[in-house]
């Protein structure tokens, strides 16, 4: 009786193993920032951030990279777009906000603008590469500085539903993970002439 | 004794102070002295061209006259003398509008007084000057330590000063002529 229930056990086991290992499309991202940490306020830094391959589940495509910010963070500049190679007809375009057909809240960051299939993403499996600009805002408090990219398929969009649900499930990329520490002040003795 | 030695010190010290002072034209001794009813002193700090500097002047009779805002402010003091803490505070505020810590000097108004002597005719003997606190110096005429001679002085009007840390009080000493008497005459 035992053996069965162990069995059981194990093939639900196995299951969730397949589905967890299946659902990873993002594969060896990587950033460079420039300057290198650490950041004072007023620093403004250049971030490149690369997506070697993706690989989605059921024929999901790619559709989205959004960028997540600390409130520290000012003035975020998109600087270089990312390219569509051997992708579906369309355009990679900078996008504050927007609100995917799934009722998804996006942005700020690219979104795939699909001019076959609206809605869908593109078929395109990179590589993809992007760069942007922030700002480090004024502060006089120990603030964290942090910025993660979020890759998003158009299972997670709600523009392809063939795959019976089964979306990626990759976390956001942190890219940086720091503090900003206000700048020192130190007022001298008062003098007498 | 003891009282005699304690002023004694607090006027060396008084004098090396104002001395440095003289010196190296600033000081950054706690307390700061200041004559009674100065007017225009100069206080500043150390610049940081993006800072802000919010001054508060407080009790001396000290009121700020320029500079707020800035690293180097005037103040006019009062006439009442006596030690007034934390009488200066500034705050440097960076560019991005972020207090320091407030700086403080304590200030020393320091009001000088004398007796008053005279009138004199000549010949009358020595007489004591008495500044106030002790421990200052009598220049003038006919001055000596803390003595005014009027037979050396000889017929006049005579300004003595008594000085202290820098600031001076005035007093006029009259030496007045005496009666000339004329010759017995027989008639």
């Amino acid at each position: 009786m035992i053996f069965i229930y162990m069995k059981r056990l194990l093939t639900i086991l196995l299951l969730a193993l397949t589905i967890t290992s299946n659902s990873q499309c993002v594969f060896n991202e990587s950033v460079t920032l420039l300057p290198a940490p650490p950041y004072q306020p007023g620093d403004v830094v250049l971030v490149t951030y690369e997506l070697p391959t993706f690989t989605g589940i059921f024929i999901n495509w790619i559709h989205a990279f959004e960028i997540n910010l600390s409130p520290s963070w000012i003035n975020l500049t998109p600087i270089t777009t990312p390219l569509n190679p051997t992708g579906s007809a369309g355009n990679w375009i900078w996008d504050i906000q927007h609100t995917f057909i799934g009722g998804l809240n996006f942005g700020p960051g690219w979104r795939f603008d699909n001019t076959g299939n609206v809605d869908w993403g593109t078929s395109s499996q990179g590589p993809f590469t992007m760069s942007f600009t922030i700002e480090v805002a004024p502060t006089c408090t120990a603030d964290i500085l942090n910025i993660s990219m979020l890759v998003i398929d158009d299972c997670t969009t709600g523009g392809w539903t063939g795959g019976g649900g089964a979306c990626c499930t990759d976390p956001a990329f942190q890219i940086y993970n720091g503090l900003v520490l206000p700048d020192p002040i130190s007022t001298s003795l008062i003098y007498h002439y | 004794m003891k009282k005699t030695v304690e002023i004694f010190i607090l006027v060396i010290g008084l004098v090396f102070w104002v001395g440095c002072a003289t010196v190296f034209g600033q000081t950054t001794i706690n307390p700061d002295t200041v004559c009674a009813n100065a007017t225009a002193e100069q206080y500043f700090v150390t610049n940081t061209p993006t800072s802000t500097y919010n001054w508060t002047v407080t009790g001396g009779g000290g009121a700020l006259q320029t500079g707020q805002g800035t690293d180097l402010i005037t103040v006019d003091w009062g006439g009442v003398s006596g030690l007034y803490l934390s009488a200066i505070e500034v705050v440097e505020s960076n560019a991005a509008g972020c207090p320091g810590l407030p700086i403080i000097l304590d200030i020393f108004v320091l009001s000088l007084s004398s007796n008053l002597i005279g009138p004199f005719c000549p010949g009358d003997p020595s007489a004591t000057l008495v500044g106030n606190p002790a421990g200052g110096v009598w220049t003038g005429t006919a001055v000596s330590g803390n003595n005014f001679d009027p037979s050396t002085a000889g017929v006049g009007n005579y300004i003595l000063t008594y000085s202290m840390a820098g600031c001076n009080t005035t007093i006029n000493v009259v030496v007045n002529n005496g009666p000339v008497t004329g010759p017995i005459q027989h008639f």
